[in-house]
């Protein structure tokens, strides 16, 4: 067996990127209060911003900067402080904390957590390698990434027994498909791009005034109670 | 023709917007209006369309199949914008009379039927996904209209799921844009037009990857099982013209944009695959609501696993792949849009009159009502499939079609499951409208003409379509099943 | 030119003699970091020096295992030097004695010894912090071999001189997502091996949650030095390994000029006292984690390690 070829440096430092991300989801296994999985969010989106400038210096497409710049202004700026508001409309004067510990009546601690999340990104790793994908935007190890990343937040989604952390692991799904994106499709027109992001946006707003509903109703941000429609 | 469409696009909307400042009456009557224009609209548009595709400044692009879809809408939105206000007008003795219900229901009327309508006409896939996304996302605030505990639920488990599912759509129409770059160059825009004439050139794997992701992402608001467990309890605490309008009209629009995806998957890889894909769906769906109905307390909840039932169809008949059957599925869409929009108008005169959704507290409803009583009683035969409503027509063109194509266990399945879905449908209608009522005082009468109106004209349009369809619709079916099928 | 021979000798003189003053680094950094001015920096020699003057006791149904055991550990920490790449680049004839995995192996070995004679003393907290050690060694033992497999991966051998190597040869290897996780998780080990922060307090004795320090509880006098000492050493002996084959491999004699292998010898501890100061930071930013959150802690470094494997094995990075 021959030692691994060397990847080129762009390709190397776009994986780090990308693994970054990885890492990120799963760090919102760990963080149980709101505005830290807020927080990991919005670096999360940055290091997709990151990401954006790399492939756009490295692969000559100016339009992925403007799109860096609307990803920051908009998913790490303008959403987590949308989302700010709303948590702290809902109790006032503190960040609610929501332990998993309690919320999580699953019963699986986050060590298991971990390990189902690593089998679920074993899975999208593998799934990526069946496809013949060549990009012209980042290197297609971030594609498996992306995969695992959208996998990771399936499980942190159902794992989470709040809706608050619920929304949150929806948005880091959807910051999985624009890592995709910026592997597969890299050169998709930016308006179509921003008008993707600003649609996010709305499904933000919208997505608060419901937690804001349901915590209105139910004086607690848990799910567990959510079962009267059944059947 | 472009004027007429653009001012299909842009009218609900500019009514959605005044509906804000309006109050309730005339909000009402603006609706109502928009309503019967987009569907005088729409009308309109056929002969038009049967002959050529219409294009509109670059992003909206309406031919035969996105017409047939922007009737059913239109329709619905007509009937229900007049159905809304004889329900509105009744909501006083249910503590709902206030302005400030009656103002975000008009508003979210509105804008929820113009994204329903914008949906259809979009040229492009990726504004497809955003018309999609927005009609999720005003429909789930509609959901939540009510305040009750059960409407909270149902609005978040309702948008969560349908949000995770639209955001698998995604990856499906990224991917399928990758398919196309490879073919059309780096740069262009998922426009449908392009990616359907490259279509044959497109790698395989990528295509298959997208379609799969596109059914099962799209399939989560079409209510496809296993994505499907949103639906029931979207649709039954939704106040009652909310409920009409998604199962009869965005089910539908979501099932459009599937059938968009069959059209480039059918090109691209033969239709082997994509119909093997849509028929695993649609028997799961037909066989899991099939059996459901057969144990339901409320009645609204009953309509709407008959929806995942009639979605359930609509897959299996684009999996005949036969004209024929693909011409029962384009008919099925208007004449479900029809009788599932009669079944829940009745279903909100059954809430108006008795105040609750429970079956079990429900009877008499034929002593009790004279006119809405026998018309839901139509409207739930139309369901299940009888002559002379248009549904019968459909289904059996669909189990036609499959037949043809030496399908011929699963059209055996479709019929089976769908007479069971018509037992569970049958005796719930039993118990609720030909049972006598025990208590002799309750008063005899309509709630309001309002809602007594639209109901018939839903009766009239579904024996038009069983009986007689026009000859102008059946040359749009034509074209758009032409459509469909692709280069054979 | 120095002959191979007192290379290798000067291999390991440069481990056990600069181990203890890397100690005495990081305890005067993290004294500094904390507005003290700590002890000097030469205290962990003239510990050693006191204790070897003491007398030394054992415990009274203790056998011959309890008083060869830090004897025997530390003959391994003294063997482990010769494995991996302490001051040259060129493999020196004893590093074939072993590859990567035969330097765990020894290093576990002399873990094992330290833990079978805490457990001979019948004292609650030696054999309190006997079965914690090896109970989270159980689950940290796994990352280190992912790690190895990473390791070996990359170089078709697992020949620590052949990663130091591969790794010199371009700045591609250094970026690439596998070598970067690989070495975040071998640090993460590493501070489970050192006793650190997050896993567990270095200073002061805090017995409910002492791990590494409660296995020398019971001994005394020149044996309780030579467990310190070898403490100390297999603490260098981590960093090496992480500096000299994944980090920073640099500052390694090429040759065998003697200017060169001296410069080398100072170059080690400088490297390994800034890695240092990066433990002492870490030790005054984290809170130590109660212990059962040490399993959440290694799944972390595990999830690293896995994610090289996967990187590079099926993402080609």
């Amino acid at each position: 067996m021959l030692p691994a070829q060397a990847p080129s440096v762009y390709t190397g430092a776009a994986n780090v990127i990308a693994v970054l991300i990885l890492l990120a989801e799963f760090g919102m296994f760990r963080q149980a209060l709101l505005r830290d999985q807020v927080r990991l969010y919005a670096g999360q989106s940055v290091l997709i911003a990151v990401l954006a400038v790399l492939v756009a210096a490295v692969r000559h497409l100016p339009e992925l900067y403007v799109l860096a710049a609307v990803t920051v202004a908009l998913k790490a700026v303008a959403i987590p402080l949308v989302l700010r508001r709303l948590l702290r409309g809902t109790a006032p004067g503190h960040p609610l904390d929501v332990s998993h510990d309690i919320a999580g009546s699953g019963g699986l601690g986050l060590a298991s957590t971990v390990l189902i999340g690593i089998a679920v990104a074993a899975f999208g790793f593998f799934s990526a390698t069946v496809l013949p994908v060549s990009g012209g935007g980042a290197p297609v190890t971030a594609l498996s990434v992306s995969l695992s990343v959208v996998l990771v937040a399936f499980v942190l989604m159902i794992h989470r027994r709040d809706v608050a952390s619920q929304a949150i692991g929806l948005f880091s799904l959807e910051n999985g498909i624009s890592l995709a994106a910026l592997v597969v499709a890299a050169s998709l027109p930016l308006i179509l791009e921003v008008a993707l992001l600003f649609d996010l946006l709305l499904a933000v707003v919208v997505f608060g005034l419901l937690i804001r509903l349901h915590h209105g109703r139910a004086e607690t941000l848990s799910t567990t109670d959510l079962t009267d429609l059944r059947g | 023709m472009n004027a007429v469409v653009i001012v299909l696009l842009v009218l609900p909307l500019a009514a959605g917007v005044a509906a804000i400042w309006l109050p309730s009456g005339a909000a009402g009557a603006v609706t109502a209006a928009t309503g019967v224009a987009s569907f005088g609209l729409v009308l309109a548009l056929i002969p038009a369309v049967s002959h050529r595709d219409t294009g509109v400044l670059g992003f909206v692009r309406v031919d035969a199949l996105s017409v047939v879809f922007l009737l059913a809408t239109s329709f619905l939105y007509a009937c229900v914008a007049v159905y809304s206000i004889g329900y509105l007008r009744t909501a006083g003795r249910h503590g709902h009379g206030d302005q400030r219900y009656a103002r975000h229901f008009w508003a979210g009327l509105n804008v929820f039927a113009w994204s329903m309508l914008m949906a259809p006409a979009m040229s492009n896939l990726a504004l497809l996904w955003i018309a999609i996304e927005v009609t999720t996302i005003i429909s789930a605030l509609l959901v939540a209209l009510e305040g009750t505990d059960g409407a909270a639920e149902a609005a978040w488990k309702y948008v969560l799921l349908a949000s995770a599912g639209l955001a698998i759509a995604l990856l499906g129409t990224i991917f399928l844009y990758y398919a196309g770059s490879h073919v059309l160059g780096q740069t262009y825009n998922l426009a449908f037009g392009p990616l359907l004439g490259a279509a044959a050139k497109l790698p395989h794997t990528v295509v298959r990857l997208a379609f799969v992701l596109a059914v099962l992402g799209y399939g989560t608001k079409v209510g496809l099982f296993p994505v499907h467990t949103w639906l029931p309890d979207a649709h039954s605490e939704a106040p009652t013209p909310v409920s009409a309008l998604l199962s009869g009209s965005l089910l539908a629009v979501s099932f459009y944009a599937i059938l968009r995806f069959y059209q480039i998957a059918a090109a691209a890889l033969g239709s082997g695959f994509p119909r093997d894909v849509l028929l695993v769906f649609g028997v799961a769906s037909l066989l899991l609501a099939a059996l459901y109905l057969l144990d339901q307390q409320d009645y609204k909840r009953l309509l709407a696993y008959s929806s995942v039932e009639h979605m359930g169809i609509l897959a299996i008949g684009v999996s005949f792949g036969a004209p024929v059957a693909l011409a029962g599925v384009l008919l099925h869409v208007l004449a479900h849009a029809a009788a599932k929009g009669n079944a829940f108008m009745g279903a909100g005169v059954l809430v108006r009159k008795f105040g609750t959704k429970q079956m079990l507290s429900v009877t008499g409803g034929l002593d009790l009502l004279p006119w809405s009583g026998p018309l839901f009683l139509a409207a739930i035969l139309a369901l299940s499939a009888m002559p002379p409503f248009g549904i019968f027509r459909s289904e059996f063109e669909i189990v036609t079609g499959g037949l043809a194509a030496s399908h011929d266990t699963a059209a055996v399945i479709l019929v089976v499951l769908v007479t069971v879905a018509f037992l569970g449908l049958s005796v719930a209608a039993n118990r609720m409208l030909l049972t006598p009522r025990p208590e002799p005082d309750a008063v005899r009468g309509e709630p309001s003409v309002w809602m007594v109106v639209p109901v018939v004209a839903g009766l009239v349009a579904l024996v038009v379509l069983g009986l007689h369809p026009p000859g102008e619709l059946v040359g749009l079916l034509d074209r758009a099943v032409t459509a469909l099928r692709g280069p054979a | 030119m120095l002959p191979i021979p007192v290379i290798q000798v000067l291999q390991v003189l440069t481990i056990i003699g600069a181990g203890p003053g890397v100690s005495g680094v990081i305890a005067r950094v993290e004294a500094r970091l904390q507005g003290r001015r700590g002890p000097r920096v030469l205290q962990p020699y003239y510990d050693l020096a006191k204790l070897f003057r003491k007398e030394a006791l054992a415990p009274a149904g203790a056998s011959w295992v309890f008083l060869a055991a830090p004897v025997a550990a530390f003959t391994c920490y003294l063997t482990v030097p010769l494995l991996i790449p302490v001051l040259t680049t060129f493999p020196l004839p004893l590093g074939y004695m072993g590859d990567i995995l035969g330097g765990g192996f020894i290093l576990s070995l002399a873990g094992f010894l330290v833990a079978v004679a805490a457990l001979e003393t019948g004292s609650p907290y030696a054999q309190l912090g006997a079965s914690r050690a090896k109970t989270f060694a159980a689950i940290t033992e796994p990352v280190v071999l992912f790690v190895v497999f990473t390791v070996a991966l990359l170089t078709a051998t697992d020949l620590p001189y052949a990663l130091a190597a591969t790794v010199r040869s371009s700045a591609g290897q250094i970026i690439r997502p596998a070598h970067v996780l690989a070495a975040a998780a071998l640090f993460m080990v590493i501070l489970y091996e050192t006793g650190r922060i997050p896993v567990e307090t270095h200073s002061g004795t805090n017995e409910f949650g002492m791990i590494e320090e409660a296995r020398s509880f019971e001994h005394s006098g020149p044996y309780f030095a030579l467990l310190k000492w070898g403490s100390a050493a297999k603490q260098l002996i981590l960093y090496t390994i992480l500096l000299n084959v994944f980090v920073a491999p640099w500052g390694l004699a090429a040759t065998r000029q003697p200017w060169a292998v001296v410069l080398a010898m100072a170059a080690l501890p400088a490297k390994a006292c800034v890695l240092g100061g990066v433990v002492a930071v870490i030790d005054n930013s984290f809170a130590k984690l109660r212990l059962f959150k040490i399993t959440e802690f290694a799944a972390a470094a595990f999830l690293l390690a896995v994610l090289g494997v996967f990187t590079l094995y099926l993402g080609g990075g």
